[in-house]
């Protein structure tokens, strides 16, 4: 159970830097902004508030903007006059002030900037809190924050001096890491001098990997994530949790002692660890029968706290999980899960479609059900012309023609395709590849594939070996490789990439894996021959993962790292899963 | 009036100085007069006098108590450049004019008198780029662009950073270079570029706007395209009305807002077609436009995906438009119907099949609001006919689902709910006996039990086919008979389901029989 780090292990860098720094910066903006008492959220709503000045510390998106507009323009008509400040976090666009102006108030706001984009959630998990990025690159095409990636980046190598090894797949990976070098460059002398700190970056587009992102999670930390969703690394419990009739916000961190061994196990574990953890509490309360006065002083003035601290967390998980079983440990979850191995694995597709289709017949839910679809669209390679129409037949059906324009937008993001009419390029492939040379081969599918993404999942799964051989049954307590974040039936893509690149410290030899998932022009790796890099910073790795990245994949990669005495850090846009990811997609009625 | 006055007497009879001082002190002026005497030492060429007037402005300051601050840095202000100029080698012959770029004066903020700071970098800008105007005598452009050499000599001297010295004088040698009309465009920039190269500090879009104006428009982009930062390139480019060529910039630096700032150029400088066009070309500021359309101008977004003939967008708008923008129920069929047309033209005749349908529904359910009451608009279709049953009235849930073909399986599922969330158990019998169901009966039991009502569930238990018999038989809690049918079954998996079941005393026999049964087989 929470097996320790390699003795040998790196520290890990110090992130509470990041929040002095951001905590500084804050209070700068708002010293110049006497007395801010209270803080609203900005809504399309009259504010309530009658100081005379209002500061709104808000994300820069145009919404935002005509919020506050409406409530500069109601105050104008009410005869009112106020100051107005907007602090911008993490930074000032162009397009909102556009808005303010064409708005009509741009000269009553005063505009700031608060370069705050790396929340640190926990001591190995930096959260860039942006889940609109996903949407606004993957599905948009937009790319603003991009810039923010780079500047983040920026920001690190700063603080923790530059990284010796860069890996990176992925479009936007390679357009953030071009544009942070820029930076660099144009900033040289600061950071040369610093010993680095960590030594792999390795950048990541989620569309890299959407399947990962699309299994239900079934280790602790990411089923909580699931099933009660956590914000900003806290999770509020309800009622049913807490067993008592309030709701309690709950910090998820390293912090908290029970939590930490618990998050990264494989919830069939986690009662049976969490009663063990209950029975030795017990007895260390017991103790104190047969102490003496001095013994029981002690007692109550060290540890009694602590073991009531503990009782407390303690009794929140083990809620946590009765409720977790309450919903999930239903035949419903056993059937899903074998659904999803099934498509995983790629047998009995049949099968899985009338699942799914039952799924949605049923209305289910409407987020599972288009998860569903996408995972096996993806792992497919597209539907097969037949199953797209029906499936979307059946899907608006149950939930609306407003869904024609979620699975159009599926359809761009290539998580819910069709296969194209005659789409036997594989055969084709295999064909060509046996009368020419591998490389001129590559070139043709390339040629291919620019006309029709591809996921190709299958030929990724085989090349890497993503589906472990399992002889005999797979012991979830004793893990021997990532797949136990998905029960043993399938290894992360995403994390199996990070591992076979830093086995390598290249793409060498995986140039039929880049070629597969479309990443030919969007590989890359750079060393900067650095003799200062001590043998610890190289152990350390910073993942940073453009689109979100999930629990399970955190876990794998913490895993990954105890097992090979790395440490791994990781930089996310926002921790993500499978619902927010198709909430993202969906249209909904505004 | 003062400098005047020093002026005139200082140089001739320094005997006099002290008496003027002892004037000038009673009429409580020193601080001015010690002042004059200093920059009157700048502004003269000899050294000897310079000597002679600093001198006279120490004594005032020694002999009669200075009151002003500043002295000091002063003095080394001045310092610095008269040094400078002194151990410079004679032989140089600095033109009169460098030695009075040297010692000018410039006009402070605060006293019309005071010195302007000479910094080194001020003192080398002024060396290198000579002030047009009448303050210097003109002066032939050979000899002067032979200072040059010089200040970097000087720099060079002074052992000076490259980004404080040598580059700043290459670059205001390069904003003298562009300026000489007799040379073609070409020349100038390469001249340029090889002397420049890329040494840090310079900043090619300075040259540039130099160049520009001077008039030298083409020049100026010449010499914008040895700007590493294609950001910096952007302003001028804008200026310079070379809008087009700012926006592939802009979007080579990566920079959304640089983009953005162009756009919205481009948009007051091209008429709408061309700013279309241009945008259709850069896919990334397409899709940034696109984005800020959404939120304010939506009917220009639709204009644009009518001029790329986008019609599966332009569907999609219209559907958009159907639910966000149109209140009536005529207004949205009519956006349904643009929809449905612009996705035939896309030849995506599904979406346009699915969107003539919500057309049809959405009368229907219009219709049925007016005839049943309720609320009916904007539910889906499972949804409408759910609401039917839920609300008795079968008959027309039923022509529902022939008029939308909803498939057999979903309409048993719908109805199943709809009927046990009634708990209208009669009809519910009556219709899992209308034919065959095509989901089986296992649901049937399923959605009693969830219902707690196991004297129901039992009759469909009989009925459920003999693979999910074992599962319908625990679930209504019969755990024996279960067990003879997994033991009939020879089935293994089934076995051990039952025997999880199996609880307490009460099973016992069961659990017994079932180990019995599985012994039995193992031996065979």
């Amino acid at each position: 159970m929470a097996f320790p780090h390699r003795p040998d292990a790196p520290e890990l860098p110090d992130f509470s830097m990041l929040k002095r720094l951001a905590r500084d910066q804050l209070i700068y903006l708002l010293e110049q902004q006497h007395e801010v008492d209270k803080l609203y959220k900005v809504e399309n709503k009259p504010a309530l508030s009658s100081n005379e000045q209002l500061c709104f510390l808000v994300r820069p998106r145009i919404k935002n903007m005509r919020y506050i507009a409406n409530l500069v323009n109601a105050d104008k008509l009410a005869g009112r006059t106020r100051k107005y400040k907007v602090i911008f976090s993490p930074q000032k666009f162009y397009a909102c002030e556009m808005v303010l102006e064409e708005e009509g108030i741009y000269g009553d706001v005063s505009c700031d900037e608060w370069a705050f984009s790396l929340l640190p959630l926990d001591v190995d998990l930096l959260s860039m809190e942006l889940p609109e990025f996903f949407r606004d690159y993957f599905l948009e095409g937009d790319q603003r924050w991009i810039n923010t990636v780079a500047q983040a980046l920026h920001l690190l190598s700063t603080l923790y001096g530059s990284f010796p090894n860069c890996y990176g797949i992925g479009r936007c990976a390679k357009m953030s890491y071009e544009l942070w070098r820029k930076l660099e460059e144009e900033e040289d002398g600061e950071t040369k001098g610093r010993r680095p700190e960590i030594g792999h970056i390795f950048l990541l587009d989620r569309d890299v990997d959407f399947v990962t992102a699309l299994c239900s999670q079934v280790v602790y930390e990411g089923l909580v994530d699931d099933t009660f969703r956590i914000k900003c690394g806290s999770v509020d419990f309800g009622p049913e949790v807490t067993s008592s009739d309030k709701s309690l916000k709950v910090l998820l961190n390293a912090e908290d002692k029970v939590f930490n061994e618990i998050r990264n196990e494989h919830f069939s574990n986690v009662f049976g660890f969490l009663s063990q953890k209950a029975r030795n509490l017990q007895a260390q309360y017991d103790r104190r029968r047969g102490m003496d006065i001095k013994q029981m002083k002690n007692f109550v003035s060290q540890e009694l706290k602590g073991l009531k601290q503990e009782h407390r967390l303690l009794s929140l998980h083990i809620g946590a999980c009765e409720s977790i079983m309450k919903k999930k440990t239903k035949q419903d979850f056993q059937e899903l899960i074998k659904t999803e191995h099934a498509l995983l694995e790629g047998f009995n597709i049949r099968e899985s479609t009338s699942y799914i289709e039952e799924h949605i017949d049923r209305q289910v839910s409407p987020i599972e059900s288009l998860r569903l679809m996408c995972l096996l669209s993806i792992t497919e390679n597209g539907l097969i012309p037949k199953d797209y129409r029906s499936l979307k037949t059946q899907y608006l059906q149950s939930y609306g023609p407003d869904h024609l324009l979620t699975f159009s937008n599926l359809r761009r993001a290539g998580l819910l395709t069709e296969q194209a009419p005659g789409d036997t390029l594989t055969a084709v492939e295999s064909k060509v590849s046996k009368l020419v040379t591998d490389k001129a081969a590559g070139k043709i599918t390339d040629a291919f594939s620019s006309l029709a993404k591809r996921s190709n999942f299958r030929a990724i799964s085989k090349k890497l070996n993503l589906i472990p051989r399992v002889d005999g049954e797979y012991d979830l307590k004793v893990p021997r490789d990532m797949a136990y974040v998905f029960s043993g039936a399938y290894v992360p893509l995403s994390c199996r990439i990070v591992e076979q690149v830093l086995e390598r410290r290249s793409w060498q030899g995986l140039d039929e894996v880049v070629r597969l998932l479309n990443c030919s022009e969007f590989a890359f790796t750079d060393m900067t021959k650095d003799d200062k890099a001590s043998s610890e910073s190289l152990r350390l790795i910073l993942v940073v993962f453009l689109g979100g990245c999930t629990f399970s994949e955190v876990s794998a990669l913490r895993f990954l790292g105890r097992e090979k005495g790395y440490r791994f850090i990781f930089l996310t846009t926002a921790v993500t899963n499978s619902a927010r990811l198709m909430e993202a997609m969906s249209e909904v009625k505004a | 009036m003062w400098e005047t006055w020093l002026w005139a007497w200082c140089p001739k009879e320094s005997q006099k100085a002290d008496e003027y001082l002892r004037e000038i002190q009673e009429l409580g002026q020193l601080t001015q007069a010690v002042q004059q005497c200093i920059e009157a030492a700048g502004h003269e060429h000899q050294p000897d006098m310079q000597k002679s007037l600093l001198r006279v402005g120490l004594e005032g300051r020694a002999g009669q108590g200075w009151e002003g601050g500043g002295m000091d840095s002063w003095g080394s202000s001045l310092c610095c450049p008269l040094a400078l100029l002194r151990r410079l080698p004679l032989e140089t012959s600095i033109p009169m004019r460098v030695r009075r770029v040297l010692t000018a004066r410039g006009d402070g903020e605060q006293g019309k008198y005071r010195y302007k700071q000479l910094t080194i970098q001020v003192l080398l800008d002024r060396y290198g780029k000579p002030r047009a105007g009448a303050t210097l005598p003109p002066l032939s452009t050979p000899s002067h662009s032979l200072l040059y050499p010089l200040a970097i000599q000087i720099c060079e001297y002074l052992r000076l950073p490259e980004v404080q010295g040598v580059s700043r004088i290459l670059a205001h040698w390069a904003c003298y270079k562009v300026q000489q009309k007799d040379v073609s465009d070409e020349d100038v920039a390469r001249a340029i570029n090889q002397k420049l190269g890329d040494t840090p500090g310079v900043s090619y879009s300075d040259i540039a706007a130099r160049a520009y104006g001077c008039g030298r428009t083409e020049l100026a982009i010449k010499l914008l395209e040895y700007e590493p930062r294609s950001g910096e390139q952007v302003p001028l480019l804008l200026k310079m009305k070379r809008s087009k060529l700012a926006l592939s910039k802009a979007i080579e630096s990566g920079d959304t807002d640089l983009v953005f700032t162009v756009l919205l150029h481009l948009k007051n400088e091209l008429n709408r077609g061309d700013f279309f066009m241009t945008l259709r070309n850069q896919p990334m500021a397409l899709s940034l436009y696109r984005q800020f359309c959404k939120h304010q101008e939506l009917e220009t977004l639709k204009d644009l995906y009518n001029q790329d003939d986008n019609h599966q967008e332009l569907g999609s708008f219209h559907i958009r438009a159907s639910y966000a923008a149109e209140e009536r129920i005529e207004g949205r069929v009519a956006a349904l119907q643009t929809a449905a047309d612009a996705f035939y033209k896309a030849k995506n005749e599904f979406a346009a099949k699915a969107t003539e349908d919500q057309m049809r529904l959405l009368r229907l359910q219009r219709r049925l609001e007016d005839e049943l009451g309720g609320q009916f608009l904007d539910l889906s279709l499972h949804d409408t006919a759910t609401t039917l049953i839920l609300g008795g009235h079968n008959k027309r849930a039923e022509q529902l689902a022939r008029d939308f073909r909803i498939p057999d399986k979903r309409l048993w599922w719908l109805k199943l709910t709809a009927l046990a969330d009634l708990e209208d158990w009669e009809e519910l019998e009556k219709f899992s006996k209308s034919k065959k169901s095509p989901i089986g009966y296992l649901p049937f039991v399923e959605i009693c039990m969830k219902q707690h009502n196991k004297y129901e569930a039992k009759k469909y238990a009989s009925r459920v086919g003999p693979e999910q018999k074992v599962k319908a038989l625990l679930l209504v809690g019969d755990v024996a008979q279960a067990a003879d049918v997994a033991i009939e079954h020879r089935n293994e998996a089934e076995l051990s389901l039952v025997l999880s079941h199996c609880t307490g005393a009460t099973d016992g026999a069961t659990a017994d029989k079932i180990q019995r049964a599985r012994a039995q087989a193992q031996k065979k």
